[in-house]
């Protein structure tokens, strides 16, 4: 006999004559006296329409617990200073089967965290990010480029101290996966861009040796609705 | 004339090569450490801690060195109050046990002048364990802002947290960490 080991896995697939759970479709079905194949081609039917309904783009939400954007500068050609935003929001369109999606990601420029609070406060102010005059900092992108069923790039614009620049950002890794917690597909990944800041009118430093070049470290995980 | 630039220059090149072992104090505001591990193969999850507490010796000339460094597990900052309180957990860090994780080395290894791999006993969780820095970069240079040497860089490092018994959320959440180490130290 086998032992039953870890806690029982819940995987919602109804239709078997032990579930005793109200309100599925194998309850549904019990309690018109159905035989259990009627259930079954009822479950291909479904299956099939949301086979279909794959084709079509789907929403998901940005899962602000799992996504963040970090940055990298270098310090005096000595060592690589790193900070993030904390707070951000948005929404994806995806539709894998047609390879397509459209993202907008909105970034709190006050959420800036270096693990030095001067220096964040500094980043706030008009000399970088002037958070009071430009709240937030707009990623939108259109341009998702796939490898068979894997995004490899997003290419968009962003809009940083009211100034729209395109960015492309390139995928690192890309995965989408059933979230056991949400019970509920998630996709993400982690995406990479270089930027040059001052194009975006942040050219604090850079005439006298800071370094203009800023590495972008995307982390993204979005929940489909 | 020409000799005397000569003899300049000379003590110029010779000075660095004084095989004096020299003691640098970490820069708070530049020498931290950041951890990574994936998140369900999908995505990095990324984290850091307050400043490394330390002090580094080295002997550029000599090709040794030594490493003394802390850091507060409860200071761990992913960005989220409720993942950090989850992290500084009994099955995570366990930082009420454990609050200092450190980094204790005397086996510094150099490509000529540029140091390459630090060699030492990294402790987590009461846990110790050989561990290897490896170099990205390293640089030393005078600081004019600060009027002293500063040398530093970027190391890394991976580890299996559940070596060190910190195995909640395995294996939906790795088991690899890739340490990424800031460290800029200024010399004393």
């Amino acid at each position: 006999m086998r032992r039953r080991s870890g806690p029982p896995v819940k995987l919602r697939i109804e239709g078997g004559s032990s579930s005793r759970r109200p309100g599925t479709i194998a309850e549904a079905h019990r309690s018109g006296a159905r035989p259990v194949r009627a259930t079954l081609s009822t479950i291909i039917v479904a299956l099939a329409v949301c086979a279909a309904a794959r084709a079509e783009p789907q929403s998901y939400a940005i899962d602000p617990t799992h996504t963040f954007v970090t940055f990298e500068t270098a310090h005096f050609g000595t060592s690589t200073s790193r900070g993030r935003f904390e707070r951000m929001q948005g929404s994806v369109q995806f539709d894998r089967a047609g390879k397509a999606g459209r993202v907008e990601i909105s970034i709190a420029t006050a959420s800036v965290s270096t693990g030095v609070p001067a220096l964040d406060s500094r980043l706030r102010g008009p000399e970088f990010f002037d958070s009071t005059a430009y709240p937030s900092a707009t990623f939108i992108a259109e341009g998702f480029t796939f490898v068979g069923d894997t995004v490899t790039e997003v290419a968009g614009h962003l809009t940083l101290l009211g100034k729209t620049l395109p960015l492309t950002l390139k995928a690192k890794n890309f995965n989408c996966y059933l979230s056991p917690l949400l019970l509920r597909e998630t996709c993400g990944g982690d995406f990479e861009a270089t930027l040059q800041r001052s194009r975006w009118g942040m050219a604090f430093g850079t005439d006298i040796g800071a370094p203009d070049s800023v590495r972008l470290l995307v982390q993204v995980e979005a929940i489909r609705q | 004339m020409r000799l005397h630039l000569a003899c300049l220059l000379l003590g110029a090149l010779a000075a660095p090569a004084t095989a004096e072992p020299v003691v640098y104090t970490l820069d708070p505001t530049h020498s931290f450490v950041t951890f990574e591990l994936m998140h369900f193969g999908t995505s990095t999850i990324r984290g850091r801690f307050s400043p490394v507490n330390g002090s580094v010796t080295l002997d550029r000339a000599a090709g040794r060195g030594s490493a003394d460094l802390a850091l507060d597990t409860a200071s761990v900052s992913t960005g989220l109050r409720a993942f950090d309180a989850r992290i500084r957990e009994r099955d995570l860090l366990a930082s009420e046990a454990f609050p200092q994780a450190s980094f204790v080395a005397e086996r510094f290894r150099f490509d000529g002048d540029r140091l390459a791999e630090v060699r030492g006993e990294f402790t987590l969780r009461g846990v110790s364990r050989p561990l290897s820095l490896f170099a990205r970069h390293f640089a030393c240079e005078r600081r004019a802002s600060l009027q002293r040497e500063v040398c530093g860089g970027d190391f890394e490092a991976e580890i299996q947290r559940s070596v060190f018994g910190a195995s909640f959320g395995l294996p939906f959440v790795g088991d690899r960490v890739r340490l990424l180490v800031q460290v800029e130290g200024i010399r004393q």
